[in-house]
């Protein structure tokens, strides 16, 4: 096999990777196997599938998979494909059903994916037994759930999630803290874009702090400050000045854990003087009731900007949104795109939360498209031959091992990036 | 033709004239494939809203996401940005052309001067040798003033409307 583990550690260094990476579909196949058939993968959340029956269809690298709620009351992640000859099971992205029946031969699953019944049964004979687990649609070896984020390995073996998770599990508490009854909720629909380019340009993107005076000049207006991004502000920061805003971005911090590949970019180290309309005082006034003062005035404390959980998710603290990579092949990628709403705030904070993020994250928005434009660019130019690398190189001299023995250093690095590819490496170069 | 007289304020005595709206229709379409974005905003009522549901029979955009769900001060930041000359996803631009059809008037309110127009839409869009095809059915609300017909709402119901897109633009 062309890519044996030497193979893979000649592609990766700490400062840059080959741009095979982004091209090669044996790589993209391999990827398939090893990181996504391997680690943890973000699969949905719990908010997607409220009631017994509901279910949701998504993928988990190149596998089909269901994500239900059974009439137990928990949650499965079961492979989308009939126990007999094979075919998706549930066709639609999402509903309720009491079973799931398959389109060719009437077979019927439970909806922890379990065989219910085969279609005129007598016609099998005396040694095919019809309680076999392998004729269910399957179950994924491994599915853990932390707040509502549900997580699954196609690996039956490896760490368990929390510790997966690591360092970079404080984004979800930070998160679902900011919800008056703890709980997020996904439900408000979906923004889903496609890109002509590897998944890898969206997950690095996601953490990249060094693009954003560049890739979006064109949201600031003429005034010198971006369009709003929240309810009830006027107009947004200064996202490109060469002074005071330069340096906030200087000032963050940013995080990076080579052996799992999560990193995350810290908040600007600046006072945001609190809302005060109706909607924001009740919200403020139920964080209160639930965890007294102090305890809501730091919840609300902008602390992490965003975080990426290798290889396929990132939360976004400013326009609230989960993001979920979906790989289709070398050269195109899908990403969905959750606006968050806070269980227990008032309606009309979540409406804003949603309506800010058509602005800014759907196909027609004012940011993601800029993204979604370089992604384009990327993949056309990585064919060039001028180099043989893409770099990763911004900070490397200056990263600082923390207490955690994760890596930290702040500003416009590329810290975010080189976590990932080392993990990328580990994933890659382990044991056939 | 004048641009008054398409925006119909030739046709205040015939409220709801199918020909006179149907015109107007085309005009909206136009000002959209000449990039004429400042001036297809202005067709707008200061109350409307251009609203692009992501689901098939959306009920709401509140509370639920949107491909597009404009106000006119939106409208106004997504333009200044369409004018940026370094907008990226917009070099070179997408060019546009609309085919606008089955135009049904209904629900004309004369003391109120409102009505409710249904027709049926097709955007071809062309940028880096690629050509996609949008197509559905458009709900106009129009009120007429004394300066000619204004949009109070713009609902566009793609065919596709829960499709994985490819970026866009420019309002469809």
């Amino acid at each position: 096999m062309r890519y044996d583990p030497d193979h893979i550690r000649s592609l990766v260094h700490r400062d840059r990777i080959h741009r095979s990476l982004y091209l090669d579909p044996e790589i993209f196949d391999l990827e398939m196997q090893k990181i996504f058939g391997a680690t943890w993968v973000y699969v949905g959340h719990d908010s997607l599938v409220p009631a017994p029956g509901d279910y949701v269809t998504t993928r988990i690298g190149s596998q089909p998979v269901v994500l239900s709620r059974h009439s137990d009351g928990e949650i499965y992640v079961i492979y989308n494909s009939c126990g007999h000859r094979g075919a998706i099971v549930c066709n639609e992205e999402k509903g309720n059903a009491a079973l799931f029946r398959c389109c060719y031969h009437g077979w019927t699953f439970k909806t922890n994916g379990d065989l219910d019944a085969v279609a005129m049964p007598r016609g099998y004979g005396k040694e095919f037994n019809l309680n076999d687990p392998s004729l269910g649609m399957g179950r994924l070896p491994r599915v853990a759930v932390y707040r509502g984020f549900v997580f699954a390995s196609l690996s039956p073996e490896g760490p368990s999630l929390e510790e997966h998770l690591g360092h970079a599990k404080d984004s979800i508490d930070e998160l679902a803290d900011r919800a008056p009854d703890g709980e997020i909720d996904l439900s408000a629909g979906v923004h889903k874009y496609m890109f002509r380019g590897n998944w890898k340009l969206q997950l690095e993107n996601t953490v990249d702090m060094y693009h954003v005076p560049f890739s979006h000049e064109s949201s600031v207006r003429r005034s010198g400050k971006q369009f709003s991004r929240r309810s009830g502000q006027e107009s947004g920061s200064a996202i490109s000045d060469r002074g005071s805003a330069a340096q906030r971005w200087e000032q963050r911090s940013a995080w990076g854990a080579r052996s799992s590949g999560h990193s995350y970019n810290g908040h600007q180290p600046i006072a945001e003087e609190l809302p005060d309309d109706p909607a924001f005082m009740a919200y403020f006034a139920s964080l209160e009731a639930r965890h007294g003062k102090e305890r809501a005035l730091d919840i609300l404390k902008p602390k992490r900007h965003n975080t990426a959980f290798y290889p396929n998710m990132t939360l976004q603290a400013l326009n609230q949104h989960v993001r979920v990579i979906v790989p289709v092949a070398v050269d195109r990628t899908e990403v969905h795109v959750y606006p968050i709403m806070l269980k227990g705030a008032p309606e009309e904070m979540n409406r804003g939360f949603v309506r800010h993020l058509n602005l800014t994250h759907s196909a027609a928005s004012l940011i993601q498209t800029d993204d979604l434009e370089c992604f384009r660019r990327c993949q056309s130019g990585l064919s060039a031959r001028g180099s043989e690398w893409v770099w990763f190189a911004r900070g490397v001299d200056t990263d600082r091992e923390d207490e955690r023995g994760d890596y930290v250093n702040q500003g416009t690095v590329e810290i975010q990036q080189r976590a990932q590819y080392a993990a990328w490496l580990r994933l890659m170069s382990a044991g056939a | 033709m004048t641009t008054m007289a398409m925006n119909g304020s030739k046709h205040v005595a015939g409220f709801g004239d199918r020909r006179a709206i149907e015109e107007f229709l085309i005009h909206e379409a136009r000002m959209l494939d000449e990039r004429r974005f400042e001036e297809w905003r202005d067709l707008f009522a200061d109350d409307g809203h251009y609203w692009v549901p992501l689901k098939p029979d959306q009920a709401s955009p509140d509370g639920e996401s949107s491909l597009f769900y404009d106000d006119k001060a939106i409208m106004d930041t997504r333009f200044e940005r369409l004018r940026h000359p370094n907008i990226h996803a917009q070099t070179p631009p997408h060019r546009t052309c609309h085919l606008v059809g089955n135009v049904s008037v209904q629900n004309v309110d004369s003391s109120r001067r409102e009505c409710t127009v249904v027709s049926s839409m097709i955007m071809t869009d062309y940028r880096m040798r690629t050509q996609r095809l949008f197509s559905g059915r458009v709900e106009h609300r129009l009120r007429q003033d004394d300066t000619g017909y204004k949009i109070v709402l713009k609902r566009v119901d793609l065919i596709n409307c829960d499709d994985v897109f490819e970026l866009i633009a420019v309002p469809i």
